[in-house]
């Protein structure tokens, strides 16, 4: 019984402590505003050491429910649950652990920032709604945290509004989101309509395979496209990096993407073998084509967006070939590794900036063809970045190779032995491994090894607050953390993600790709003094022009003609009817100045006439009145003798 | 020599005519008062005309006499009000005083 009310306690302080940050840093008086990174980070320390007590009470494979009801609809009760299953378990210190550390990097990076209330506050928004979508047992619920971390997600990408870049990419991101989220809605209406119920449990325990869970379970998956950025919706992704660098990484690289794949993951019974095929198609050929893009990006944050839409196609890729194990494996790992790289970045960028300030040189300061060099600069940030990077790519004694080899081992599984067109989406993976490498090699190649470009001599590492949150990550990426055998997971993460795919022939098939990359990587980069890009997949197929010619052009079009229509057809009718109804109002006007008031003002003046000629008697004259006298008298007596 | 009392109430009738155009037409204050003492005549030829139906009777004369005392009486007070009329109002034409009118 105590037991329960301690979890109760942990459960409310994890959801409600970024709540409560994001209230105080929003209303606190402008001129403590330098209390509000210290008090942010109280608050998020508070909600990580909850989650982390959570992760370590709990029992693995045990579900915890704390319920209360919302409101009521005639005799339907709508329950707004809390529920601790072995996915939220994993997901709560993930999102308000790397939220802390992200919590403390921003103390460093954003120091002298003058929107710094907005910022604290929006992330500790943003956190709330994360963890409101982890534990929420029910779809109407998670629907609402989903939309609130899109709103949150929009103003942190547009936190420096005065850019018009940043304007616009937060527009970008919220229109994307929404197109998704309508699928969404559509999804949970048409589960509400068939089940009449909206908690998971319920509609989770629905055993018999309809054909209606198709439909729902893609429309469901459409808001995935849209959150977590998949094909053909991921554009926005790379243009959220006109965001603040912590912010990038929190959202579009930790967590808030990759609540699309969560979400999959817990509903993943209800995707019929159709509709898993459309997934994994999605996923693979996002995975392929962002890795793609990746290879030749300038930007290092652009680069990193990419890698993030890749090895998101790559957890949908693995729910999608049925190992939704794998999915929330990778997730994990990759939020810390993707966390890591985003910090570096952001520490890079915060040393050259504070670099050319010194000395008023203003280069693009995310470019990577203007580093170089800066393994003697920034030691701290190269030893964590390449660790990072040696986890993305895949190498093994890091996580990211045993959770990629996780998901290749079940595309392998679901593919089967012979031959068919599942081995296109398998090789498709395999590929994309291999060019993450490459990507990752040509990275880490052109911003730390290669020749110095004489640009960077004054930069110096970052403040120790940036250095820690990154050290930690960084140590979240090595093997040991999640499994003690370095090739095949063996230990705790099992029992709370699932049983995990494993094939011994993955495990040298993917050292093998990722031994490939790194000598082919070589081969194309390290003679290179500058890196190359082919400005067509630079710019992702030109797929924003596409889509602003397919879509945005037409709408415009259709506007006009609208426009053109309104203004003929519906102007017109409107002012014909106007004018008809101005007419008959004057017909209307005449006949009451005429014949109404005309009927009035006749009797008035009849009766002014009567009056004036009796008046005229009373004229004061005294003769007049004794002339009257007498003729009365003598009509008077006319009438009496005669 | 005794007049016939129809002749005398014809000449009365013709005296009350006269007194009473006078009364109306004259633009004077003081005419009006003269037209006034001819109406009051024509009543007095009128008293002492019907006394003659009662021959020893003397009650028509006596009237006659009373309206004739009146008559002065009533002359003196009617001239002292014109004459205030005319100090107030600067003038005797009965038609310009006219504030009764409203």
């Amino acid at each position: 019984m105590e037991n329960t009310l301690l979890l109760n306690w942990f459960i409310e302080l994890a959801l409600l402590a970024p709540l409560a940050s994001f209230i105080v840093c929003f209303f606190i008086p402008d001129r403590y505003s330098w209390a509000v990174p210290i008090l942010a980070n109280l608050f998020l320390l508070i909600s990580a050491i909850s989650s982390f007590c959570i992760f370590l009470t709990m029992p693995a494979h045990e579900t915890y429910l704390l319920q209360f009801d919302w409101f009521r609809m005639h005799d339907y009760t709508l329950q707004a649950n809390l529920e601790l299953n072995r996915l939220s378990v994993i997901m709560l210190p993930l999102v308000s652990g790397i939220s802390f550390l992200i919590h403390l990097y921003s103390i460093g990076y954003m120091a002298g920032d003058s929107g710094i209330k907005r910022y604290f506050a929006m992330l500790g928004f943003f956190t709330f709604s994360m963890l409101g979508i982890v534990l929420s047992d029910n779809l109407l619920l998670i629907f609402i945290f989903w939309e609130l971390v899109g709103f949150s997600s929009y103003l942190l990408i547009g936190h420096w509004k005065e850019k018009p870049e940043a304007a616009k990419a937060a527009q970008k991101a919220f229109l994307f989101n929404r197109i998704g989220d309508a699928g969404f809605l559509v999804g949970v209406m048409i589960i509400w309509s068939n089940t009449q119920t909206l908690n998971l449990n319920d509609i989770l325990s629905v055993k018999e395979i309809a054909s209606w869970q198709t439909i729902a379970s893609l429309c469901i998956f459409c808001g995935v496209i849209g959150k977590s950025a998949q094909l053909p919706l991921f554009t926005w992704l790379p243009d959220a990096m006109e965001g603040p660098t912590p912010v990038s990484a929190l959202i579009h690289a930790a967590t808030m993407v990759a609540a699309g794949v969560f979400l999959l993951a817990r509903i993943f019974s209800l995707f019929t073998p159709v509709a898993l095929i459309i997934v994994a198609i999605t996923g693979s050929l996002t995975a392929f084509l962002a890795a793609l893009f990746a290879l030749h990006q300038f930007d290092i944050k652009k680069i990193l967006a990419y890698s993030t839409i890749s090895q998101l196609g790559f957890m949908i890729t693995a729910v999608g070939t049925g190992s939704e194990s794998a999915a929330m494996f990778h997730l994990v790992t990759h939020a810390c590794f993707k966390a890591c790289l985003f910090l570096g970045a952001g520490s890079i960028i915060h040393a050259l900036h504070q670099a050319q300030q010194q000395t008023h040189q203003s280069n693009d300061v995310q470019d990577i063809r203007t580093m170089g060099g800066l393994r003697k600069k920034l030691p701290i940030t190269f030893l964590t970045f390449l660790l990072a990077a040696a986890s993305l790519s895949g190498i093994p004694f890091f996580t990211g190779f045993l959770s990629k080899d996780s998901v290749i081992g079940g595309a392998l599984t679901w593919g089967g032995q012979e031959f068919s067109w599942k081995l296109i989406i398998l090789m498709m993976v395999v590929a994309t491994s291999f060019i993450t490498t490459l990507y990752s090699f040509r990275m880490v190649w052109y911003v730390f090894l290669a020749k110095e470009n004489g640009e960077t001599a004054t930069v110096v590492e970052s403040p120790w607050i940036m250095r820690l949150p990154m050290l930690i990550l960084a140590l979240f990426s090595i093997w040991l953390v999640v499994s003690w055998n370095p090739f095949m997971v063996t230990g705790w993460v099992s029992t709370f993600v699932g049983k995990l795919p494993h094939h011994n022939f993955t495990t040298i098939l993917s050292t093998g790709v990722v031994s490939l990359g790194l000598a082919a990587g070589w081969l194309l980069y390290a003679r290179q003094s500058a890196p190359k890009s082919a400005l067509f997949l630079q710019r992702a197929f030109n797929l924003d022009s596409i889509y602003k010619k397919l879509f945005g052009q037409p709408t415009l079009h259709l506007a006009t003609a609208l426009k053109r229509i309104d203004r003929h057809w519906i102007d017109g009718v409107l002012h014909f009817v106007a004018f008809s109804n101005a007419s008959f109002a004057h017909l209307v006007a005449w006949f009451d100045r005429h014949i109404i008031d005309g009927s009035v003002n006749t009797i008035a003046w009849t009766a002014g006439l009567v009056g004036t000629f009796t008046r005229s008697f009373q004229n004061g004259k005294i003769q007049l009145y004794i002339f009257w006298a007498v003729a009365g008298l003598i009509i008077f007596l006319f009438f009496l003798l005669i | 020599m005794m007049f016939p009392a129809e002749h005398l109430l014809y000449l009365s009738a013709l005296l009350f005519s006269v007194g009473m155009m006078v009364m109306i037409v004259k633009q004077n204050t003081i005419m009006m008062l003269l037209g006034i003492e001819l109406l009051l005549n024509a009543a007095n030829l009128n008293l002492v005309a019907f006394n003659q139906l009662h021959p020893g009777l003397l009650t028509g004369q006596m009237f006659a006499l009373f309206v004739i005392v009146v008559a002065v009486s009533e002359a003196a007070i009617g001239l002292a009000i014109v004459l205030r009329v005319y100090k107030y109002y600067q003038t005797s034409v009965p038609g310009e005083v006219n504030e009764l009118k409203d």
